[in-house]
Order: structure tokens, then C-alpha cells, then sequence
């Protein structure tokens, strides 16, 4: 159980730019913290200075009330789990998953019911005699959290640990890392590039990109109100669709134009708006719209590709030459080259800032 | 279709078998190529000096004795050697010892005790060394690699002179000493250069996962690097152990007395005797080269790995 709070961190790599820049953050004790991003982010080099594997060039790290900033890992209570899983190749699971037990001097008895505890828990029983190389890698990633586990840790720390699964392996041990965290009760910092993810499991996600965060906030408030449009673009598969015109005022109304659309925004769209920027450009996700025949706001568009999911049936469109991705249900038939109309849902729509990239809507 | 498929099969077992035949021979050939001058240094050591010379050499000795051998063990008491028993004995038939045959086993347990001295700072100097160059990013990393390489490549013997002047100043001229450090000097660049390739191979977060698990930098080496790298260890000591099994050149510039030669200076100076015989010669050879051998063959398995290292994944 610990606070973690960032004060002004920032992390400078030899004849670099900042892989981590200016960060201020605070994690909230028992938190589940996703930080997400692109890779060279900054997102493990921040993971890496909260277990202590990399000190920052400036700023402050406390742990509670506990200055950490240039505390050595092995002086930290943290765990962590690696996505190559880091397994001792000369050991077996059952000292690996001791190791960080024995190194802290915990009794043989006390190791021996935890290592138990842990394995029963996460169904590796069976393998406790076998040396890593003959384990698959579903089984190495569970011996490598029952390793994390065992330590009881203030700090529950993992670096992309299902980059390395296949996609229904990925999807189930999601949920058990979420119980897993439930079960501990204790801070977890997760880092992943995978959106996914991060919506599935954090409390909160901070997004991150070349060093900077981009924003901070619940899995709904990221993806309802992204902050700019790279936010908007890194969540949602397919990802967010744009249309680039100017905002016209008409009385009370106010409406997107470009060459081909014009598209009334919603009072509470309207509301929210700040700033009234010369160029903006409208996000639209592709779940956000109906198909409609008639009426106003309508936007038309060559289907180009039918892309079934299953569960969802995603259409490819080209409007004036760009590509434009929306769902439609998956009873719904199009063929390829038909002609449509969309209508998006005006409250969903999102307002971003031509030159800036900043969501001028965002604030609710 | 079937007949030429039957056809493919036919020539493809032909290729192969002349591929298995091509291989087979080509291993004789090289067996033959190491192993003639062993077998020859074995088997001269056991015949007479005239039995040497003849033509065709006897492969097997025709009368095999164990005289040299004798005489080596014997050295504590043996007769002395003048000019006089020199006339009695033959040169034709051998039969004679040199001077110097009573500092040979001395002089062999000169050269273990300094080959033996410089295994073990080998390892104590080069794993830390070699640890932090592949694991821990410190400003001169990538200066002191090059150092290294850079030490590698001058020969030994541009350093000789340096190297005695050193040792001369220290007052460790005729010491065992002088050879470890000289010696140390050769093999640690050459050990540090195998380890960080082997060390850089492992993965990252092996290191990472060690120290937040608990270790601090020297027990993740110890308890983690190290054991990995058995294979590895072993063949660099083994690599330590032959270089100064082996060397000459500054042993002959450092040592002057039986209290610190090493077993190639003896052996070179049986050359330099009134008269030179080779079948002595050869007999403290086939001793020299028991230990070297003693040990490929014990580590012989890891050898094999440790010249492969890096293979260990996950």
C-alpha cells in the first residue's frame, strides 16, 4: 500500500531529449494505473524510476512520506513484472518464485507456504520442479506474477506483461490480473501500448507521448472526452475518423462546413466550447453514427470495404478521397461500391483545434 | 510422375551418402593432421636417440624404454652430469640427461602455481569488470570497451620492454610474481571481451527483475550472472590457464634461476646443452602437455558451450 507522487520528474538520456519530461503525477494508494502510450513514450522509463531501475535527471519521487527519489530497487517494497517475463533460466519455478523471498530473508516456512499459496492460486502447482525453458509462455507469465505476488509488495509494478501472449490468452489473463488486484489490495502501475487494455483494467490511464502526458483520467473520460486529437486517435479500434472544415455561426447555431458537409453541433457541444479557433477539425468515432436516408446533417460516403468482426460489421468509406470508418450492425448488407448516408450522433462528436490538435470541447 | 519421383529419391540418397563419405574422410584427414605430431612426441619420448634418426621412423618404438621418464623423476639423485660421463655415454644411442633435467619438476610446479594464480584473479578481475560494461551504463563505457580491445591488439612483445622496466622498478625481477602480473595483463582483456559478449546476451530484465526482487548489483552478479555463466567461466579459465601454461617470451625475459623458471624455459634450455638429446626432449614435452589435456577433457562439455554461449533464452 503506497501513495506515489511525481514531483517535477524529469529523465534525460546522454545527448537526448527528455524521454520523460516535467512529470507531475499522483497515484492514489490501491489505485490500478495504466500509463499508455506509443512506444518511446516515456511510459517505462517512468516504471523504471518508481522501482528505482533508472533515477530521474530532476524532480522529486515519494512513496508516502517517503522520499525515493535515489533509493536503490532492492530498498524499495516493489514487484514487478516484465514482458519477456525475466524468468531465472538456472532455477526452478519454485526458487524463482522464493528468490525475492530468501533475498529478504524470510523464513524457509513462511517462503515455503507462500510459494504454495501463489502457485495453487495462479494453477502452477505442478510445475514448482521445472526450470523455465520448459515452460510455455502462458505458464512463464504466471510464474513470473506469482514471483511479483509473493512479495507482497507496496507497489505492484508490470511493463507491457502480455505483450508476449496470444490474443485469447491476453483477454482471459486480463481479467485475472483485475482479480489479482482486487485480491491484493495494493498499487498497481501498469504500463501497456495495447488501448485495450488500458480501458479494460486501469482506475486511471495517464496517456503519454514523447515524454509529455497528454492527459490524465478515468477509461470513460479518455475515451468520451480525449483531450487532443492524439488521444483521440490512440483509443478506439478502428481508430476515430476526422473531417477538417471551420466552425460557422448562424444565429444561436453553431455548424461544421467544409466542401462537402455541413453538420449542425448540439447545444451542449456549443456549451462547451472555449475557444474559437480559425481551422478545426471534427473526430468522430465510428460507432457514433446511424445510417439515414433523409434530413439534415447528413454525410455521404462510397463504401469501399465491408470489414465483419463478428459482432460488428465496420464499413470502409471514402468521402472526398479520405478513408472514413463507421459500424453498422451486422445485419446490415452493403455491397462495395454502394453510396450511403450517415447521420453522426451530435452529442458524441468531438471538436478539436485545427493547428493545436486540443479537444476546444473537452471540458463538460 | 512416379518413376521420376523414385528417381529424385534414388539421387538424393546418392548425394547424400557421398556427402557422408566426403565428411568422413575430411575428418580423418584433419584427425590425422593433430593428432601425427602428438603421437610422434609420444613415441619418441619412449625410444632411443638412434632409434630417432632411422629411416622410416618407427611409429611404434621397436625397443620402447622409459629412461627419460626415469631420469626425470629420478633428478633428485641423479649422477651428476660432467664432462666425463658425457664422453661414456653414447650420442649416437642417447643415454644422456642434460644439466638442466633435476629443474624440471620444479619448474612444472612453477608454472602451475602461476598458471593456477592467474585462473583465479582472471575470474575475480574480469566478471565484475565484465558485469558492469555490459549491465550498468556509466559515462567511459563504450572508452573503456575500446581500452580493452585496443590492449588486444598490440603484440606482446611491443610491451616487453615497458614490462621488464616495470618489473625491473618493482624489484620483482626472478619472481613468480612478475609472471602473474605480466600474465594478467595478456589475459584479463581477452577474459572481460568473452564475459560482456556472453552478459550483453543475457536480457536486461533479467538484471532488472534480480535487483527488484532485492539483489543489490554485486549479488545479482553473483547470484544470477554467474551461475549463467558457468560455461563461459570455464572456458576463459581454461583459455587463462593454457596462455600461461604456454608462454614464453616474457618468462624467459623475467625469470633467470630454477626458483622461478616455467616449464618452456627448461625445456628450451635442453637445447642449449653440450649435446642435444630429443628423445629427453620430447619425454618432458609429453609431461607438459598431461595438464592441459587432463583438463580439456574434464571440461571438455563446456568448452563446447562456452564457445556457443549466448544460446540460453528464457
Amino acid at each position: 500500500m503506497a501513495r506515489i507522487q511525481f514531483k517535477h520528474i524529469t529523465k534525460t538520456y546522454a545527448g537526448g531529449a527528455p524521454a520523460v519530461d516535467t512529470l507531475n503525477l499522483e497515484i492514489k494508494d490501491r489505485e490500478f494505473l495504466v500509463l499508455l502510450g506509443p512506444s518511446g513514450c516515456g511510459k517505462s522509463t517512468t516504471l523504471n524510476m518508481i522501482a528505482g531501475l533508472e533515477d530521474p535527471t530532476s524532480g522529486e519521487l515519494w512513496f508516502d512520506d517517503l522520499d525515493v527519489t535515489y533509493l536503490p530497487p532492492h530498498k524499495r517494497d516493489v514487484a514487478m513484472v516484465f514482458q519477456s517475463y525475466a524468468l531465472y533460466p538456472h532455477k526452478n519455478v519454485y526458487e524463482n518464485i522464493a528468490f525475492g523471498l530468501r533475498m529478504r530473508k524470510v523464513a524457509n516456512d513462511e517462503i515455503e507456504r507462500r510459494v504454495r499459496d501463489a502457485a495453487r492460486k495462479l494453477e502452477i502447482e505442478h510445475l514448482l520442479e521445472r526450470k523455465p525453458g520448459q515452460l510455455s509462455g502462458g505458464q512463464r507469465q504466471r510464474v513470473a506474477l506469482g514471483r511479483a505476488m509473493v512479495r507482497e509488495p507496496a507497489v505492484f509494478l508490470m511493463d507491457e506483461p502480455l505483450s508476449n501472449l496470444d490474443a485469447a490468452l491476453r483477454v482471459s489473463m486480463r481479467a485475472e490480473i483485475k482479480h489479482l488486484h482486487a485480491a491484493m489490495g495494493t498499487t498497481f502501475v501498469y504500463v501497456t501500448h495495447d488501448q485495450a487494455e488500458a480501458l479494460t483494467l486501469a482506475d486511471r490511464i495517464v496517456v503519454m507521448q514523447n515524454g509529455v502526458v497528454q492527459q490524465i483520467g478515468t477509461p470513460d473520460e479518455i475515451y468520451e472526452r480525449p483531450a487532443n486529437i492524439f488521444v483521440a486517435s490512440f483509443l478506439g479500434s478502428p481508430p476515430i475518423n476526422y473531417l477538417h472544415g471551420k466552425l460557422k455561426q448562424n444565429g444561436d447555431h453553431v455548424s461544421f462546413v467544409n466542401d462537402n458537409v455541413r453538420f449542425a453541433l448540439d447545444a451542449s457541444t456549443i456549451a462547451r466550447i472555449g475557444s474559437r479557433p480559425e481551422k478545426v477539425v471534427l473526430g468522430i468515432r465510428p460507432e457514433d453514427v446511424q445510417i439515414t436516408t433523409a434530413g439534415g446533417n447528413v454525410i455521404e460516403g462510397l463504401v469501399d470495404s465491408v470489414l465483419p468482426v463478428g459482432s460488428d460489421r465496420f464499413l470502409g468509406l471514402k468521402i472526398n478521397g479520405s478513408d472514413f470508418f463507421i459500424r453498422v450492425g451486422k445485419e446490415a448488407r452493403f455491397a462495395e461500391g454502394e453510396r450511403i448516408a450517415f447521420s453522426p450522433v451530435p452529442e458524441r462528436v468531438h471538436v478539436f483545434d485545427g493547428d493545436s490538435g486540443k479537444n476546444i470541447a473537452g471540458a463538460s | 510422375m512416379a518413376t521420376s519421383s523414385s528417381t529424385a529419391r534414388r539421387n538424393r540418397a546418392i548425394g547424400q551418402n557421398l556427402r557422408a563419405a566426403g565428411l568422413a574422410l575430411a575428418s580423418i584427414v584433419f584427425l590425422i593432421y593433430v593428432l601425427a605430431p602428438v603421437s610422434w612426441l609420444i613415441s619418441s619420448s619412449l625410444q632411443q636417440e638412434a632409434a630417432l634418426t632411422s629411416v622410416p621412423p618407427q611409429w611404434v618404438p621397436e625397443e620402447p624404454h622409459l629412461d627419460n621418464f626415469r631420469a626425470i623423476f629420478s633428478a633428485g639423485e641423479e649422477e651428476k652430469v660432467t664432462y666425463e660421463t658425457r664422453r661414456e655415454a653414447d650420442t649416437a644411442s642417447g643415454g644422456f640427461i642434460p644439466s638442466t633435467a633435476k629443474n624440471l619438476l620444479p619448474a612444472m610446479g612453477n608454472s602451475f602455481i602461476v598458471s593456477i594464480a592467474v585462473v583465479i584473479l582472471n575470474l575475480i578481475v574480469a566478471v565484475p569488470a565484465a558485469y558492469a560494461i555490459a549491465k550498468i551504463r556509466f559515462y567511459g563505457r563504450s572508452a573503456s570497451i575500446y581500452g580493452i580491445l585496443i590492449t588486444r591488439v598490440i603484440p606482446d612483445i611491443a610491451l616487453i620492454v615497458p614490462f621488464f622496466l616495470f618489473i625491473r622498478n618493482l624489484g620483482l625481477l626472478d619472481t613468480l610474481t612478475s609472471l602473474v602480473i605480466t600474465y594478467l595483463a595478456v589475459t584479463v582483456p581477452f577474459s572481460v571481451f568473452i564475459l560482456v559478449s556472453y552478459f550483453e546476451q543475457l536480457p536486461d530484465e533479467l538484471d532488472k527483475a534480480a535487483r527488484v526482487d532485492g539483489c543489490s548489483r554485486i549479488q545479482t552478479m553473483t547470484k544470477v550472472f554467474l551461475p549463467l555463466a558457468a560455461p563461459s567461466l570455464v572456458a576463459l579459465s581454461l583459455f587463462a590457464f593454457l596462455t600461461s601454461w604456454n608462454e614464453f617470451l616474457l618468462a624467459l625475459m623475467f625469470t633467470q634461476t630454477a626458483a622461478s623458471q616455467t616449464l618452456p624455459i627448461i625445456v628450451a634450455s635442453f637445447t642449449s646443452d653440450f649435446t642435444i638429446s630429443f628423445s629427453f626432449i620430447n619425454a618432458a614435452g609429453v609431461l607438459a602437455i598431461i595438464p592441459p589435456v587432463i583438463l580439456a577433457i574434464v571440461f571438455q562439455r563446456y568448452i563446447v558451450s562456452g564457445m556457443t554461449a549466448g544460446a540460453v533464452k528464457g
